[in-house]
C-alpha cells in the first residue's frame, strides 16, 4: 500500500523542493532579490490601491492645484488638484494589466509560431522565419503604430498593438530553442518510439522551451511597460482621466518648469517598475542558466 | 564579395516587398469604412465619399489595388496626404534629413559612451567599478527615453538655461541626440562588456600578455579590435531601433522629423501618409542594414565566406 503512495508523493515533493531551491537561488542573487522585491511591491500597490491611496485618483480638487509635495500630498497635486500619489498608486494597476496582457499575446503567439516553424522545418520554417525576420526589422514601435492606425487609439488597443508588435521577438527565440532541442537524443528517441506530432510538440518540445521563455517573458514585461508608457505619452494609449504613468508624464510637459513633481514621480514609477522586471529577469536567468553567473 | 552583396540586397528587397504588401493590406484591416474614418473631420457628402473611394482605388479588388500601389510607388508616387493634400514622398523626404541627423548623432554618442563604458567594465571585471558601470547601464536601459528627455530638458533648458527649448538649429539637436544616444548607449555598454569578457579570456590575448607586450597595446590592438566585431554586427539592428526611438524623442523635443509626422498621421488617420511612412521606414532600415552588413563583412572575412 505504501509503495504507490511514496511513488505518488515522490515527484510532487521533488517538484516542490525544486521550486523552493529555485526561489532560494533567486533570493541569493542580488539582482533577483531586488527585482522580486520591486515586482512584489508593484503587485501590492496594484491589488491594494484603494487602501493605500489616500484620495480618489480621479477626483479633482483633492487639494489645491499644482501644490508641491507636502505631508498632505506626498507627491504634490496636478493641474486639476488631483493627488499625484494616489494617481501613481492606481497607475500600478494599469501597468500590471498592460504587462500581463501584452506579454500574454506576444508570448503565446510567438511560442506557437516558433514551435510550428522549428518543428515543421523545410519551406514552412523558411517562409515563417523569413517573415518573422522582416517584421523584426520593422521594429516594434512601427508595428505598434501600424496596429494603432488600424484599431484606433486607446489603452486596450495599445496593449494589443504592443502584444502583436513583440510576436516576432518571441517567435525567434522559441524557434532557436526548438532547433537545439530537436537535435537532442531524447527527441529522436521520442520520434523513434512513434510519438504523435502533437505529442512531440506539446509534451516533448514545449516543456524545454518554457524555461527560456520565462526569462524572456519577465524581461518582456519591462519592454511592454516601456512601450505602453511611450504610446500613452504620445497620446496614442491611455486617455484622460486614466491614471496611466506615461499619460501623466505627457500631461506634465507644459508644466515642467512650474510643477516638476508632475514629471518626476510618474517617470520614476515607470523606471523603477522596468528596472524591477529587468533585474528579476536577470535573476531568473542566473537561476535557470548557471553559466550566466560568471558574467 | 559580390555574391554576398547581391544576397544582402535581395534580402533587403524581400523586406521592402513584404512591407509593400503589408501597407496595402493595412487599410483593409481597418474595422469600418476607412474612407469615412479618414474624412471624419471633414464635411463630406455620400457622393464625395464614393468619389474619394474611386480615386483611391478602394472600390477595386485587393490584388488590383496592390499592383496599382506598387506601380505608383515605382514611379515615386506615394499618393497625397489627407491632411494638407501634400505629396507623401516629398513630405517624407523633406522631413527625413532632420531624423537622419538625430539618428546618426545618437548612434555616435551611443557607440562612444556605451562602448567605452562596456570596455571599462570588462577591463575592471568583478570590481566595484564594474558593478558601478553596469548599474549605470541597467538604470539607463530601464529609464524611459522620453522621461530622460524631459529630465534633460528640465535641467539644461529650464533650470540652467544653457540650451533652447524648441526650434530646428543645431543647438536643438543636442538634447534629443543625447537622450536617444545615452539610452541606446546603455544597451551597447552591456553588449560590449560581455563581448570583451569573452575576448579577454581567449588564448591570443593571454599570449600577447605573456609575450610581454605593453598592456595598452594588447588592450587596443588585440582585444578591442576583436571585441568590437560582435558589437559592430549589432549596429544594423541598433540603427533600426534608433529610428524607432526617434519617433518618440522627436515628439518630446518638437523636432520636425518623420517620426513626428508619423504620429500626427496616426492621430489624423491619414492612411496614405501612414502607408508611405511605413514603406519609407522599412526601405531606409533595410538599405542601411545592407550597408552595415557589407562594411562588417569587409572587416571580418569569415562573414563573407560564410564560415
Amino acid at each position: 500500500m505504501s509503495a504507490p503512495d511514496t511513488a505518488q508523493a515522490g515527484p510532487a515533493a521533488a517538484r516542490l523542493s525544486g521550486v523552493q531551491q529555485a526561489l532560494t537561488a533567486l533570493l541569493r542573487s542580488p539582482s533577483g532579490a531586488v527585482g522580486l522585491a520591486i515586482v512584489l511591491l508593484l503587485v501590492i500597490a496594484a491589488v491594494f490601491a484603494p487602501l493605500i491611496a489616500p484620495h480618489d485618483p480621479l477626483r479633482m480638487a483633492s487639494g489645491p492645484r499644482l501644490s508641491p509635495p507636502s505631508a498632505a500630498h506626498w507627491m504634490g497635486t496636478d493641474q486639476l488638484g488631483r493627488d499625484m500619489f494616489s494617481r501613481v498608486v492606481f497607475g500600478a494597476r494599469l501597468t500590471l494589466q498592460i504587462g500581463v496582457i501584452a506579454v500574454g499575446i506576444s508570448l503565446t503567439s510567438g511560442l506557437l509560431l516558433g514551435l510550428v516553424a522549428g518543428y515543421a522545418g523545410g519551406w514552412t520554417e523558411r517562409v515563417l522565419m523569413r517573415l518573422v525576420d522582416v517584421l523584426f526589422s520593422f521594429t516594434e514601435i512601427v508595428i505598434a503604430l501600424a496596429c494603432l492606425a488600424i484599431l484606433g487609439v486607446g489603452l486596450v488597443n495599445a496593449m494589443i498593438a504592443i502584444g502583436i508588435a513583440s510576436i516576432p521577438f518571441y517567435a525567434r527565440i522559441t524557434h532557436s530553442v526548438v532547433l537545439v532541442e530537436k537535435n537532442k537524443p531524447y527527441f529522436e528517441a521520442a520520434i523513434a518510439a512513434g510519438a504523435s506530432r502533437l505529442r512531440l510538440i506539446f509534451v516533448h518540445l514545449l516543456p524545454n522551451v518554457i524555461p527560456t521563455l520565462i526569462v524572456v517573458g519577465t524581461l518582456g514585461v519591462s519592454t511592454a511597460v516601456l512601450a505602453a508608457a511611450g504610446l500613452s505619452f504620445l497620446g496614442l494609449g491611455a486617455q484622460p482621466p486614466q491614471p496611466e504613468w506615461g499619460f501623466m508624464l505627457s500631461s506634465s510637459r507644459d508644466l515642467i518648469a512650474r510643477a516638476p513633481w508632475m514629471m518626476i514621480f510618474p517617470g520614476l514609477a515607470i523606471a523603477i517598475t522596468v528596472l524591477g522586471f529587468n533585474l528579476l529577469g536577470d535573476g531568473v536567468r542566473e537561476v535557470l542558466d548557471p553559466r550566466q553567473r560568471a558574467r | 564579395m559580390a555574391r554576398f552583396i547581391v544576397q544582402r540586397l535581395l534580402a533587403a528587397l524581400v523586406t521592402i516587398w513584404i512591407a509593400s504588401i503589408a501597407v496595402t493590406m493595412l487599410i483593409h484591416l481597418v474595422p469600418g469604412d476607412p474612407v469615412r474614418i479618414m474624412y471624419a473631420g471633414f464635411q463630406t457628402t455620400d457622393a464625395e465619399i464614393e468619389a474619394i473611394r474611386t480615386r483611391l482605388g478602394l472600390d477595386r479588388p485587393v490584388w488590383e489595388q496592390y499592383f496599382m500601389y506598387v506601380g505608383r510607388v515605382l514611379t515615386g508616387d506615394l499618393g497625397y496626404s489627407i491632411v494638407g493634400n501634400q505629396p507623401v514622398l516629398q513630405t517624407l523626404l523633406q522631413r527625413f534629413p532632420a531624423t537622419l541627423a538625430l539618428t546618426v548623432s545618437s548612434l555616435f554618442i551611443a557607440v562612444v559612451v556605451g562602448g567605452s563604458l562596456g570596455f571599462f567594465a570588462a577591463y575592471k571585471r568583478g570590481t566595484a567599478w564594474d558593478f558601478g558601470a553596469m548599474t549605470l547601464a541597467i538604470v539607463g536601459v530601464s529609464m524611459p527615453h522620453f522621461w530622460l528627455g524631459l529630465l534633460l530638458l528640465f535641467l539644461f533648458s529650464m533650470t540652467l538655461e544653457w540650451l533652447p527649448v524648441g526650434g530646428s538649429g543645431w543647438q536643438n539637436l543636442i538634447l534629443p541626440a543625447l537622450t536617444l544616444g545615452l539610452a541606446t548607449g546603455a544597451v551597447i555598454a552591456r553588449l560590449t562588456r560581455s563581448a570583451m569578457i569573452d575576448i579577454f579570456d581567449q588564448d591570443f590575448v593571454r599570449t600577447a600578455h605573456a609575450k610581454g607586450l605593453p598592456k595598452t597595446l594588447v588592450l587596443y590592438r588585440h582585444a578591442l579590435r576583436s571585441g568590437l566585431v560582435p558589437v559592430v554586427s549589432m549596429l544594423g539592428l541598433q540603427f533600426a531601433y534608433l529610428m524607432g526611438g526617434a519617433i518618440v524623442i522627436e515628439n518630446v523635443f518638437a523636432w520636425n522629423g518623420v517620426g513626428r509626422l508619423a504620429i500626427q498621421a496616426v492621430f489624423a488617420r491619414d492612411y496614405p501618409l501612414i502607408q508611405g511612412f511605413i514603406l519609407f521606414f522599412a526601405t531606409v532600415v533595410a538599405l542601411v542594414s545592407v550597408v552595415i552588413d557589407v562594411a562588417y563583412a569587409l572587416l571580418d572575412p569569415r562573414i563573407r565566406y560564410g564560415t
